[in-house]
């Protein structure tokens, strides 16, 4: 007998509900209490988790910007300058360096770091100089603005 | 010099089963020229039935990746493949740091003692009190 079309009759079972459970538990693996193991709580947790996840992206920026300017500002006062001061000097200098890499640079590289503090300072007695000296003096030689 | 990561490529799938139509035709019809543009890759066809269709591609490194090709045409298995032959062995996860370097530091990395005077680390003659 040829059969062309299914027995109206039979309903399809759902077959795949283990591996659609298993794709929201793998993501909850990691959670405490049941939420890792239950399906109904991990639904939840892990929707949260998604959504802090997104909006953590923009916080991520701040924070490591501010962890970055920590760090520079406690390299600094070893060195006798305090944050402010070291980042006004270098960009008074034209040393444009972005606060990732002066970190970077105050961890590996301690000696640039010593250097570049020791720039700023002198760029900082420059100013003092200028400032509140009376213009007979020449001008600084880090003072000097190269314009490209 | 180019050296492809791809390895081989193990097509396994049944000769009778209806979801390896694709798989079969491939096999007729483009397998030859796919071996004949990437010649460092070697094709292995081999039956199984009673399981679903699947390729299977194990690159340098070890790693070893099985994809369905269950209920696709002869182009879109050309495509799969294209694609698993120009990819590397590396596990396709987020790559937490663009950059790696085994030598992070040239002048020696920061502890609480580099910007310090170094009598407080120098181990001379005892120094005498005076």
């Amino acid at each position: 007998m040829v059969v062309l079309s299914a027995a109206r009759w039979v309903r399809s079972r759902l077959t795949d509900r283990f591996w659609r459970v298993q794709e929201v538990l793998k993501y909850a693996r990691h959670f405490r209490g049941r939420k890792n193991r239950c399906y109904k709580l991990a639904m939840r947790s892990v929707r949260r988790a998604f959504v802090r996840s997104t909006k953590a992206r923009r916080e991520k920026k701040r924070i490591l910007r501010t962890l970055w300017i920590t760090r520079i500002g406690a390299a600094s006062l070893e060195h006798g300058l305090k944050y402010p001061a070291f980042i006004g000097n270098l960009l008074k200098s034209q040393v444009e360096l972005n606060r990732k890499v002066l970190a970077d640079l105050a961890i590996y590289e301690p000696k640039t770091f010593k250097s570049l503090a020791a720039l700023a300072t002198r760029r900082r007695q420059e100013g003092f100089l200028a400032a509140l000296g009376d213009g007979k003096e020449p001008e600084g030689i880090f003072s000097r603005v190269v314009r490209h | 010099r180019y050296v492809r990561q791809l390895q081989r490529l193990q097509f396994l799938f049944s000769p009778t089963a209806a979801d390896s139509r694709g798989a079969r035709q491939f096999v007729e019809e483009a397998a030859q020229d796919f071996a004949r543009q990437h010649p460092d890759v070697v094709l292995y066809v081999s039956p199984r039935s009673g399981m679903a269709p699947v390729v299977r591609a194990e690159y340098l490194n070890g790693t070893v990746r099985e994809e369905l090709i269950a209920s696709k045409t002869s182009e879109e298995i050309v495509q799969l493949i294209t694609k698993m032959a120009n990819q590397s062995g590396l596990d396709i996860i987020r790559i937490r740091k663009p950059f790696h370097t085994d030598n992070p530091s040239i002048q020696g990395q920061w502890h609480p003692l580099t910007n310090k005077p170094s009598i407080l680390t120098v181990q001379g003659p005892r120094l005498q009190p005076q």
